[in-house]
């Protein structure tokens, strides 16, 4: 997210200014608590608020309810998301769209997009890894027009609160995509509960599950998933950005007011040290994920590849000032009370969805490797 | 050894004019490359290894009059002080230019280039920018600069060369150490204290422009962990300063030494991060030519690709400071040059640190080395004992922590 103007000219300012005010508030530290605590899937009151402040439509199209904008501006709703940890199934929901948007045929895109935009549905999608493994879910042609689904489909981030799943499916020798809705189609959507509350991931299980043939996308499976996976990585490197750069502004503050041996902790020079070389690192993943998010706006031919370089570099810095975050903090750090935890878990979640460390090393050291 | 006739014979009579194509980017871009091709000679690399220091200051001296001829060693300063006030995106298009030409460093002429000018731009006065100005331009003079002392290193302020004003001049007693280039520098950026009875330490130092030929300047090189001997001490015995030669008000010194410090994580570190960018592309292309068994190590592997991506990073930050500037050439930020230069030096060490790694036991072997041959010569021991330099020197990079702590950060002291 390149600051000031995005090239379609929404001011990214006023949109983060916007967005953060209404999150402040609707996502509080106290009400993530809450909504953890509470084990909820989905938090409906702030999702509906998010559906109403148009966040949800900022990325489809306008001829299908949306504003038509890109990844400058959904990357902003990614950062502030990930600033207030807050749950939002925004991820998955935009990921479907941009999967209409890029491979579905007129018909599905406008039964499924302005629904989406408008948060009447929320989303999940198959969870995608550089160089994952093929998916066990099948699809065979079924009784008449329609098709079958037989297979499990783990993983699904937020799977428990989506109401339209896009499962990748063998067909054959080939990949499709497919949408599921579970609540119509007779599918059931376990939550497999994640250490990090504010999220969570789903299974999925299909025997002989018949759907319409409209459910099929018809675009190039393989080109859908590259799609999907650099709209993820992009997601949460953004996340990553604005988790790791709220903890570490409280954390700053602790230090400033936190008293010991008759001074404040901030002024004892091997803390000075640990912060001097989280803002560093804060600040050249930062510049990095920007420039993804910039070349990803423009179409640029290396935007697969700072993608994934993004989300390896930013997720491993979110973790890392997260985890010291606990450790400057104390005992306090260490409660269940305190935010830190919130924050250590949603870290050390992001640097496994969608691939982890590894995956995404390899996925630019391959990109890298092919230009060489 | 003869450099002066070391340009390609059948494209050395064609005249090149860049900055006269300064409105066409591409067309700037193409004249920069001709021009590298036609004059950097190609056996330069192989000639400067294991080279006498004659032969090496010598081609030096070539080098930079080279650069002078086409304009592209001071095009970084403003016009009016004989640059040609280019924008960053030539500077860009200059040093991916001369990283891509594998062209030498002008190493010895570093404090002329950077730290002199920032020095006498928002501080000397006109009779001296004239001078010292024109002096690198045109007789290629060289500096070096004259800060640190035995006892103040970090803590630079408490420095004790005195400076006592006598009539029309300054008369100069104490030890300077660590200067880089000053066997061969024709002048120095000195700090020295003329009023020892300040209340603080920094008050009553300061700015001096020293001529390293007058009468009481000795200088002693240094031998350095490398072997080489690129930096000297340099003693101080009632040596006359022209009182003209003051830099700036008496006792300013320390606020003026400041904008010298920072001209140290600008610029300089944006051509290197150019060379290193040049570099970790060509040993990757290496690896893959060679099907280097390095590629199928998974530890060895991804710690090259996350290097390639701070290395991806740094010159992110770099473009971020160097539009900064041309939107306020005032220096906007001092935070980011010191960012710059903590994430450049600490990625200068682990990289060289794991080329050295992959050499194994023969990385180990002793091997010339190319002077002037930048910090990624390929000569791994070498490149990874120099890569010290750029975390001790310019602000340790322990001093510099402390810093970004206290002032970007707001930490209490
Ligand atoms: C290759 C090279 C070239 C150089 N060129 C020049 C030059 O041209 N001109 C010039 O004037 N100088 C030059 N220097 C000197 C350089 O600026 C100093 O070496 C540097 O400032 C450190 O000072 P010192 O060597 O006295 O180390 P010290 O200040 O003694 O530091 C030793 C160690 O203690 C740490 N330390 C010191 N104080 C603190 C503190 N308060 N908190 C935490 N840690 C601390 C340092 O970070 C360092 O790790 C050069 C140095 C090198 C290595």
């Amino acid at each position: 997210m390149s600051d000031g103007h995005s090239t379609d000219g929404m001011d990214l300012n006023a949109l983060r200014d916007g967005v953060r005010t209404v999150l402040s508030e609707q996502a509080s530290h106290e009400k993530v608590a809450a909504f953890t605590n509470a084990e909820g899937v989905r938090d409906q009151p702030l999702w509906s608020q998010a559906a109403e402040l148009g966040w949800l439509a900022l990325f489809a199209d306008e001829a299908h309810g949306g504003l038509g904008l890109g990844p400058s501006e959904l990357a902003v709703i990614y950062e502030e998301l990930g600033r207030a940890v807050a749950p939002l199934p925004v991820l998955g929901t935009m990921l479907v769209v941009e999967a209409l948007a890029r491979g579905g045929d007129a018909d599905q895109q406008a039964a499924w997009i302005p629904r989406l935009a408008a948060g009447e549905l929320a989303g999940a999608v198959s969870m995608l890894a550089p160089g994952a493994p093929a998916p066990t879910l099948t699809l065979s042609t079924g009784p008449g027009s329609g098709v079958v689904l037989d297979g499990v489909v783990e993983n699904l981030l937020d799977g428990a609160a989506a109401d339209v799943l896009l499962l990748l499916a063998r067909e054959g020798e080939g990949l499709r995509w497919v949408l599921v809705e579970p609540a119509v189609d007779g599918v059931t959507v376990e939550k497999a509960a994640t250490v990090d509350r504010t999220r969570h991931l789903g299974v999925a299980r299909f025997e002989r599950v018949v759907l319409p043939a409209g459910r099929v996308l018809t675009g190039d499976a393989d080109e859908i998933a590259q799609a999907l996976l650099h709209h993820a990585a992009l997601a949460l490197a953004s996340d990553a950005r604005g988790g790791a750069n709220a903890i570490f502004e409280i954390t700053l503050d602790y230090l400033k007011t936190r008293e010991q041996f008759g001074k404040p902790i901030g002024s004892f020079q091997a803390l000075k040290h640990r912060c001097a070389d989280h803002k560093i690192a804060l600040v050249a993943s930062g510049v990095l994920v920007a420039e993804a998010v910039a070349k990803a706006a423009s179409g640029d031919s290396a935007a697969g590849r700072y993608a994934l370089a993004a989300k390896a570099l930013a997720s491993e810095v979110y973790a890392r000032v997260a985890q010291d975050a606990v450790q400057l903090h104390g005992g306090i750090g260490y409660t269940w009370e305190h935010p830190c935890h919130l924050y250590l878990k949603r870290a050390k979640l992001n640097e496994q969805l969608f691939g982890g460390p590894a995956a995404y090393l390899d996925g630019v050291t391959d990109l890298l490797l092919a230009a060489a | 050894m003869s450099v002066q006739t070391a340009t390609n014979p059948s494209t050395a009579t064609r005249r090149f004019d860049p900055l006269a194509r300064k409105d066409d980017l591409d067309a700037f871009r193409a004249e920069v490359r001709a021009w590298l091709e036609a004059v950097v000679p190609a056996d330069w690399r192989a000639r400067m290894t294991g080279a006498s220091e004659a032969d090496y200051v010598a081609f030096q001296r070539w080098w930079f009059a080279e650069m002078g001829k086409v304009g592209l060693a001071t095009p970084h300063w403003p016009r009016d002080w004989g640059g040609a006030d280019i924008g960053i995106r030539h500077q860009v298009i200059i040093f991916e230019e001369i990283a891509r030409a594998q062209a030498p460093n002008p190493d010895m002429f570093v404090i002329s280039l950077y730290h002199l000018p920032a020095t006498l731009f928002g501080n000397g006065s006109k009779t001296q920018r004239d001078r010292y100005l024109t002096g690198v331009k045109e007789r290629g003079e060289v500096w070096c600069q004259g800060f640190s002392e035995p006892g103040s290193g970090s803590d630079l302020a408490s420095l004790r060369t005195r400076a006592e004003r006598k009539g029309d001049v300054y008369v100069v007693n104490g030890q300077k150490v660590w200067s880089s280039y000053g066997a061969f520098a024709d002048y120095c950026l000195l700090l020295a204290r003329t009023d020892p009875t300040a209340p603080k330490k920094q008050a009553g130092i300061s700015y001096f422009i020293l001529n390293m030929k007058a009468p009481g300047v000795t200088v002693r090189p240094i031998r350095q962990a490398t072997g080489q001997a690129e930096f000297c001490e340099i003693f101080l015995d009632n040596v006359e300063i022209p009182v003209s030669d003051l830099i700036g008000e008496e006792n300013a010194g320390w606020a003026i030494a400041q904008s010298t410090l920072s001209a140290e994580r600008g610029l300089i570190i944006f051509e290197l991060s150019e060379r290193m960018a040049r570099t970790l592309d060509a040993d990757l292309a290496d690896a893959k030519r060679t099907d280097a068994a390095w590629l199928k190590d998974d530890e060895a592997r991804r710690a090259f690709t996350r290097a390639y991506n701070d290395m991806v990073a740094l010159r992110l930050m770099i473009r971020a400071l160097m539009q900064e500037i041309e939107t306020d050439p005032h220096m906007g930020s001092t935070t980011m040059p010191t960012y710059i230069k903590v994430h450049f030096s600490e990625l200068l060490r682990r990289y060289t640190e794991f080329r050295l790694k992959l050499g194994g036991l023969s990385g180990q072997l002793r091997q010339p080395i190319i002077l002037g041959g930048g910090h990624q010569t390929g000569n791994a021991m070498h490149d990874f004992l120099l890569s010290y330099a750029w975390t001790i020197s310019g602000g340790a990079n322990e001093i510099l922590k402390t810093m970004i702590a206290e002032r970007a950060l707001g930490l209490p002291r």
